[in-house]
């Protein structure tokens, strides 16, 4: 009989290990056609009007799918999609097996005073991120918990984004320079003391990329602005 | 020979993969599947980079079959559909079902728990050899499949092709 809403997903879902409980959504991990896979699931706001509320779930489900895809074509690493459910708002994804989250890896090495490895670390996220904008992609909430390093057997790691339910499709300076500017603010408020670190990545994003300027020019006028607010408030 | 995978979402639901190479009469199989004779599709392999790509559209068939939602008729055809990079029904039959001249085939069935009786069926109607299902991946045309799924060269240097082919099959509906 034709149903209108998937059962087998909350189901499936119900057994499945429960990672993160966010606002937004719920991040499960579970075996999926015999594979590790991430489940994100997007679940209603009562807040919100239904109507509104399944609108705006869905386009952050059809964004974040059409972004990962946008970036992998571009030979950004991003988490390959297996499934997507679109009467219950979940995604599918590859687990990145053997990651751990930049957040993670910046943490721990700064004990062990690595600076070599970070600003190398810090220079290939500018890289990243200079790409993902050259294809206008901005990413709307960027941290280093939203980005994943797996290190491989020869030693060269290999840097994953993910999270792109915020994302959209942009060209315009103003919404990158925003982009890291939120970054910027994540960055240093979740690592204290790396503001050369940080530096050396801003550095690296403008020699990646031809439109950088223009971006590095909004995020001073969007940092400005930002300053000006809280002298106020 | 054959491969059989439960479907984690549909417990009750299993996928089964035949390949048969040498087949010497891929028009009355066809025809067979057109009658009903046979409740299974009928895929080309060479538009196949590995047995894990029919697993995802097999997946996506049954879920828009559950909830009302597939575009094809049957869930067979529903299959072939799914492995297509665009929404046009009849270019992907073309191209991702079986023809009458193909000499290999791969067979998939969809049943609910493990029916020896439907896979000698098969088996008995197909004149050709059977192979393991997972030597799909020696009949792969990899320079069709990446013109048709329009894959980039900077994709491949993050990915496999598998992992290329199966991101435009989840994401299809959307583009
Ligand atoms: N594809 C993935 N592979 C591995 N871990 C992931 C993946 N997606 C998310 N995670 C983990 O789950 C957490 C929450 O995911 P998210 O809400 O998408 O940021 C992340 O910080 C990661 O630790």
């Amino acid at each position: 009989m034709a149903q209108e809403k998937s059962m087998a997903i909350p189901e499936f879902l119900s057994k499945a290990e429960l990672l993160k409980q966010g606002a937004e959504a719920r991040v499960y991990r579970a075996e999926f056609l015999g594979k590790p896979t991430i489940v994100k699931e997007r679940f209603p706001k009562r807040y919100r009007h239904p109507v509104l509320d399944e609108k705006l779930t869905h386009r952050r489900t059809v964004q974040e799918v059409r972004s990962i895809l946008r970036c992998r074509r571009a030979g950004i690493s991003a988490p390959v999609v297996y499934f997507v459910d679109y009467t219950s708002h979940c995604i599918f994804l590859e687990e990145i097996v053997g990651s751990s989250t930049v957040r993670d890896h910046i943490a721990s090495t700064r004990q062990s005073d690595c600076s070599n490895e970070l600003a190398w670390l810090a220079e290939r996220v500018g890289q990243i991120l200079a790409k993902m904008h050259e294809e206008d992609v901005v990413h709307g909430d960027l941290t280093t918990s939203n980005m994943l390093l797996r290190h491989q057997e020869d030693g060269e790691s290999e840097l994953f984004l993910i999270d792109f339910g915020l994302s959209y499709i942009s060209a315009l300076p103003e919404d990158k320079g925003v982009d890291l500017y939120v970054l910027e603010k994540a960055f240093l408020s979740t690592h204290p003391n790396t503001e050369t670190l940080f530096e050396r990545l801003l550095k690296s994003y403008a020699a990646a990329s031809k439109k950088s300027s223009a971006v590095i020019k909004k995020l001073d006028e969007v940092r400005l602005r930002g300053r000006k607010r809280s002298m106020v408030g | 020979m054959h491969v059989t995978h439960e479907l984690e979402l549909f417990p009750d639901h299993r996928v089964t993969q035949m390949l048969f190479k040498e087949v010497k009469n891929a028009a009355e199989l066809r025809q067979c599947a057109v009658e009903g004779k046979i409740k299974g599709a009928l895929i080309n392999p060479t538009m196949l980079v590995n047995p894990f790509q029919v697993l995802v559209a097999a997946n996506k068939a049954v879920n828009l079959q559950k909830i009302g939602k597939m575009k094809t008729r049957s869930l067979y055809s529903e299959i072939i559909f799914n492995l297509s990079p665009t929404n046009n029904i009849s270019e992907a039959f073309k191209r991702f079902g079986s023809s009458d001249g193909d000499d290999s085939v791969l067979v998939v069935l969809v049943h609910d728990k493990d029916e020896p009786q439907l896979l000698s069926d098969i088996t008995a109607r197909v004149s050709g050899r059977q192979v393991p299902a997972e030597d799909v991946s020696s009949l792969t045309d990899h320079a069709k499949i990446k013109k048709l799924y329009k894959i980039t060269p900077q994709e491949e240097k993050c990915g496999t092709l598998l992992d290329a082919v199966v991101c435009r099959m989840a994401s299809k509906d959307i583009l």
